[in-house]
């Protein structure tokens, strides 16, 4: 299982460091969009598409999925008490996070073939 | 010596929330409303990857009233996880961790969320 | 002053409930633990604990008006309304506003509130600079009232698995004491996610510490410890809020 159960310290760090990651490209994307805009699909298509964008964007998708495993995993660590419903829990959080992490990668691989 | 279990005071009605811990409860209601939210997103987004048409169907979607609602919604809990997130940022080094600097970084997080849903709100309108 | 108190007896009640009392103010009433003394006069079953009656021995921490508290430093001037008076927060309870400790002492315990050092004891004491004992500053003042750990969410979601303010402030005041050698082991005692990442810096610890200690920034120089950061500085203490309920 890809996301298995993380220590406490290295769960912390993840959560840290894809917050920080996330919060840069964000503010870059969103400076980028703004000062130059990409009205018609061509434009908005080359430009997520391009090199630099597809692997910032692969990058965000990776420190989102990790970051919202660790804040979920830590809501049910303190309310899902029964410890099947809390295991059982986990498991379905942590499909759905690779499902939604697939998903969005085959968008981006899809749209550079 | 009773053998019944004993009872405990935990009405939360009953107990004061400093300023604080309504920052980190609105961090953590916001944080699992955009991780519920993430599919619609990531669709809206594969939507305007797809083709011209998806580009133009995803355009249309966002400009639909109850979805604008939604956005500015989805902004409001955006704009408080990621002002309290960057609170949290701050004290992990040191910066505002003592009580009296994170009472005003913390009503500076409550209030930052707010007045950015509103200019989401008045711009989208 | 009107007050509304949690009783419960365990022979007699199946569960706690609130009584109203009403007393005349003397002049002598300056804290609130003179008011609850002259109550037990009026009803002499009326059960809490206390001791020292200035704020060091932690007897007399209840909820005031929903927040944590020493009775015996709480102006009464401070206090408006009816005053609503409950047991620490999640802490099981014995009698009226009498609490089991037991969990709480539980895990003080189990960050081994002690000196450890394995090197031979030298002719006198072992010697500990100016600048070695002012890093102990903000956490040894401690009198273990539970006001932190009882108003703290983390701790009410996981009292057996969550160390606490209370808990992680003392093994702060460990780590950082020079004299102790076992700092790894100490580290790694609080590196699982429980013992300390259960918490959130919700900062409800820091606002109602009757001796104005921070132990949430103690968590945050922990962590920064278990990253081989050396924390700058020593830690914070503020004046005690003056008793707003």
């Amino acid at each position: 299982m890809v996301k298995c159960e993380f220590t406490g310290l290295a769960a912390w760090v993840v959560q840290r460091a894809g917050a920080a990651y996330m919060l840069c490209f964000a503010i870059f994307a969103l400076a980028a969009i703004t000062v130059h805009p990409r009205p018609s699909y061509a434009e908005w298509k080359a430009w997520v598409s391009s090199d630099a964008m597809s692997a910032g964007i692969g990058l965000f998708l990776l420190a989102l999925l990790t970051h919202m495993w660790v804040g979920l995993r830590d809501v049910l660590l303190d309310y899902a008490k029964p410890e099947g419903v809390q295991r059982a829990s986990l498991l379905l959080i942590g499909m759905a996070l690779l499902s939604v992490g697939v998903w969005a990668l085959q968008i981006l691989v899809h749209a550079r073939a | 010596m009773t053998s019944r279990a004993r009872p405990v005071f935990l009405n939360l009605l009953g107990i004061r929330l400093p300023v604080g811990a309504l920052t980190s409860i609105g961090h953590r209601v916001s944080g699992v409303l955009l991780s519920v939210s993430i599919p619609f997103w990531v669709y809206l987004w594969g939507l305007s990857m797809r083709d011209e048409q998806g580009f133009r169907r995803a355009n249309e979607l966002m400009a639909h009233v109850v979805l604008r609602v939604v956005l500015v919604l989805f902004i409001w809990a955006l704009a408080h996880h990621v002002l309290a997130g960057i609170r949290h940022l701050l004290s992990d080094v040191n910066v505002g961790s003592t009580l009296r600097s994170a009472r005003k970084s913390a009503y500076a997080a409550n209030l930052g969320g707010v007045a950015v849903a509103l200019l989401a709100a008045w711009l989208l309108w | 002053m009107k007050l509304s108190i949690s009783r419960y007896n365990p022979e007699l009640d199946s569960k706690p409930y609130m009584q109203d009392y009403e007393i005349a103010l003397v002049p002598g009433d300056h804290m609130l633990l003179d008011v609850m003394l002259r109550l037990k006069q009026q009803d002499s079953t009326l059960s809490f604990r206390k001791s020292c009656r200035e704020g060091v021995c932690g007897s007399d921490a209840m909820s005031i008006n929903g927040r944590n508290g020493l009775a015996c430093i709480t102006p009464v001037r401070n206090l408006r309304g009816t005053v609503v008076l409950r047991p620490l927060p999640s802490f099981p309870i014995i009698r009226d506003l009498v609490v089991d400790m037991t969990n709480f002492f539980a895990q003080y315990h189990s960050i081994k509130p002690w000196l450890e050092n394995p090197e031979p004891p030298p002719e006198k004491e072992r010697l500990q600079s100016p600048a070695e004992r002012d890093r102990l500053n903000g956490a040894y003042e401690c009198i273990l009232c539970g006001c932190c750990s009882s108003q703290c969410p983390s701790y009410w979601w996981n009292p057996a698995k969550f160390v606490g303010p209370a808990g992680l402030l003392q093994a702060y005041r460990f780590i950082v004491d020079s004299r102790d050698k076992v700092t790894d082991d100490r580290l790694k005692n609080l590196r699982g996610p429980y013992r300390l990442f259960r918490c959130r810096t919700i900062m409800n610890c820091a606002e109602v510490c009757p001796k104005g200690l921070e132990p949430s920034h103690a968590i945050e120089k922990i962590r920064s410890r278990m990253l081989n950061v050396e924390p700058s500085g020593g830690l914070d203490t503020h004046t005690p809020p003056p008793g707003r309920p």
